[in-house]
């Protein structure tokens, strides 16, 4: 299939995966880019040097374009940017924050910068400063959407900007693609469908739950993370929904993160209070959120695992490979956009 | 175009127009069936029989074509069940197309007699619904079609919290009667996504009142125009019955009052149906809560209803042209 997105980056299908933590890891990344879509590497538990090995790791097991994110409100993730950039890694995903000095960085050899958004303000400042496509976060995708959902998003971004507009939020077969399309955009990102495929490393309990849910059975709050979050209902999200923000808990985990990114948790602590209340607040909330995350994608943990999924896990029924759901999804697509053009005619 | 829709009802267009009060009155319901949808008449407008029978005379005068109803079965301060028993028994008596039922459904209200002689009248009876647990009991008593609301709808969205691209096809899957998409579509791209979904139709509100026809003042056509898809909020849901609006101060004080907890009395003079129709006759938007959609991000003008319903009807068909190429159709 032939749309904006594919011919700028030099993929087959318009599929993008999300950027998950500890999900879109180097032989995933690869699956998705082998298969013809294009994987995007997760780099928010990594520090520099895990990002570096990551990158090769993924062009040892692909010789095909792929990506990688930079959520830039994480601590590291500036460094981890800088590290894509030297790699000359094709497509840069940057979030929560301003990448301007990414675009500008990754032009210089040829790399695309993707600026993922919630709202036409910031997709056309995004635009404004070079960015090279967005992804438009619906407020049904799994975790950071707003209160816009994909069916109204995406074709305000399509009309208001002029790069390829991804669609994110909703997307988990052939007929999520053929809307997507029909609304303007030029491709979709999955990020709750591929966590659910043979190849995908979320642990077999949490694919289980996510074939057995509703498209009901998320919950949407800003009492799990700070911001708002879109995660899966389970009686440990309920927990921790309820509970809010716990201030010792952030303590021990902040020291976790501190080891896993390599900062010395002196520098990490202080950096954090110098930036004020507010900012040192959401980052305890990130500091608990990360943990319960982590503890449900790679332990499988549903005591107090807690796993961000859109609504649309209540469409998915199966775990195929990476392969077959993009060849099924191109043929649904076909059927689907088939039966538009016969009650158009 | 050809759907199970245009089918059921004999029109030109599977675009429905969905309940909305004060506004749904016959000469928007007219024009709306004339230029080839399916316009609505919203009964709780109307108070006593003679009045409702009389606005869809005057409806039927002004069209030949079919139309709606819009019935809402929830209880209200002005709307009993009374009213909602009288409402179904004159739109089996003037055979009107079809009716919007929403809230509790139809047998739970007056009874399977009731569905029993819809049906026997001929008039078609859907449901709007927000899961597909509702959708199934509406299909099983015998509803004719499923309207499926995601939320951002203007009105009262189903506390789940879906939204139409994830509850389209979900609803589509599972049921056998035909689905129309409804939330956050104003134009052909809506339409044409909502088919790719599943759907046989779609129905609109919000884009129904910025357009000449509608009787409403002027302001509030021109707000339409002016505010943008982030301009809805959802409040109601500390008393249970939530509900999506512009963005207003009546609605800042709603939600305040809501976030200090304050109940259903202090409230209930801020939410009165009455307010809302003298804020749609003045014009200020921030008199009451006005139910609109996220869609109103998609309205960029104020056309007539043929002029809306044709380019709506022509847009879905280029992009649709369009997206065969892609799809290799």
């Amino acid at each position: 299939m032939k749309t904006k997105l594919t011919e700028m980056v030099g993929i087959k299908y318009p599929i993008v995966l999300s950027g998950m933590s500890w999900i879109s890891v180097p032989k995933m990344v690869a699956a998705v880019s082998n298969a013809g879509g294009l994987g995007i590497l997760a780099t928010g538990p990594l520090n520099s040097e895990q990002t570096r090995k990551a990158v090769r790791e993924i062009r040892s097991l692909t010789d095909k374009p792929f990506g990688a994110n930079a959520s830039l409100m994480f601590p590291g993730a500036a460094e981890n940017a800088k590290v894509l950039l030297q790699e000359q890694v094709p497509v840069i995903n940057f979030a929560l924050g301003k990448g301007d000095w990414i675009v500008k960085e990754a032009h210089k050899y040829g790399g695309k910068v993707f600026a993922t958004v919630v709202n036409v303000r910031h997709a056309r400042r995004a635009e404004d400063f070079g960015t090279d496509a967005v992804i438009a976060t619906g407020q049904e995708a799994a975790a950071h959407g707003e209160d816009v959902t994909s069916l109204v998003l995406i074709p305000h971004l399509a009309e208001n900007l002029t790069i390829p507009v991804i669609g994110a939020g909703g997307f988990a077969d052939g007929r999520g693609l053929a809307a997507a399309l029909a609304l303007g955009a030029s491709g979709v990102a999955m990020g709750t469908r591929l966590m659910t495929t043979k190849e995908s490393p979320l642990h077999e309990n949490y694919k289980r739950f996510t074939m057995e849910k509703d498209v009901y059975d998320t919950l949407f709050s800003k009492r799990f993370d700070g911001i708002l979050c879109r995660v899966m209902k389970t009686d440990a999200a309920k927990r921790a929904m309820k509970k809010g923000l716990s201030w010792p808990a952030a303590f021990f985990n902040s020291r976790d993160i501190a080891a896993q990114v390599g900062i010395p948790y002196w520098k990490l602590f202080i950096g954090v209070l110098m930036s004020g209340y507010a900012n040192a607040r959401q980052l305890a909330y990130m500091a608990n959120a990360f943990k319960a995350i982590k503890v449900a994608t790679e332990d499988g943990d549903s005591k107090t695992g807690v796993l961000p999924v859109g609504q649309v896990q209540g469409l998915i029924h199966d775990q195929p490979s990476v392969q077959e759901l993009f060849e099924r999804i191109l043929e649904e697509a076909k059927q689907a956009q088939g039966k538009v053009n016969e009650a158009l005619a | 175009m050809k759907t199970a829709i245009t089918e059921m009802f004999g029109v030109k267009h599977p675009i429905i127009c969905g309940a909305m009060m004060w506004l749904c009155k016959p000469p928007l319901c007219a024009a709306i069936s004339n230029a080839g949808g399916i316009g609505n008449l919203t009964a709780a407008n109307y108070e006593t029989e003679d009045d409702f029978r009389a606005a869809i005379r005057e409806t039927r005068r002004l069209t030949d074509k079919p139309f709606f109803v819009g019935i809402t079965l929830l209880p209200s301060l002005r709307i009993t069940a009374e009213h909602h028993k009288m409402y179904v028994r004159v739109c089996m008596e003037e055979k009107v197309a079809g009716i919007e039922f929403s809230g509790t459904p139809l047998d739970k209200v007056a009874g399977m007699e009731a569905v029993e002689g819809l049906k026997k009248a001929g008039v078609r009876m859907f449901h709007k619904v927000g899961a597909v647990r509702h959708a199934l009991h509406a299909e099983k008593i015998g509803y004719d079609g499923i309207y499926a609301a995601g939320i951002e709808e203007g009105g009262h969205p189903l506390n789940d919290d879906v939204t139409t691209m994830v509850l389209t096809p979900r609803i589509a899957e599972s049921v056998k009667i035909p689905v129309v998409a409804v939330g956050g579509i104003a134009d052909g791209r809506g339409v044409a996504a909502a088919l790719a979904l599943g759907a046989e139709g779609v129905m609109m509100a919000s884009r129904f009142i910025a357009t000449k026809e509608c009787e409403v003042h002027e302001n509030i056509k021109l707000e339409l125009v002016r505010r943008q898809e982030m301009d809805t909020v959802i409040y109601g849901k500390s008393i249970g019955l939530q509900g999506r609006g512009l963005k207003s101060k009546v609605i800042e004080e709603v939600l305040a009052i809501e976030a200090r907890q304050g109940g259903f009395e202090e409230l209930i003079p801020l939410l009165a149906g009455q307010r809302v129709k003298e804020a749609w006759e003045t014009g200020d938007v921030h008199y009451a809560p006005l139910m609109v959609g996220q869609s109103i991000g998609l309205i960029n003008d104020i056309p007539t209803c043929a002029e809306l319903i044709e380019r709506i009807s022509v847009q879905a068909k280029e992009i649709s042209a369009r997206a065969a190429k892609l799809c290799g159709n």
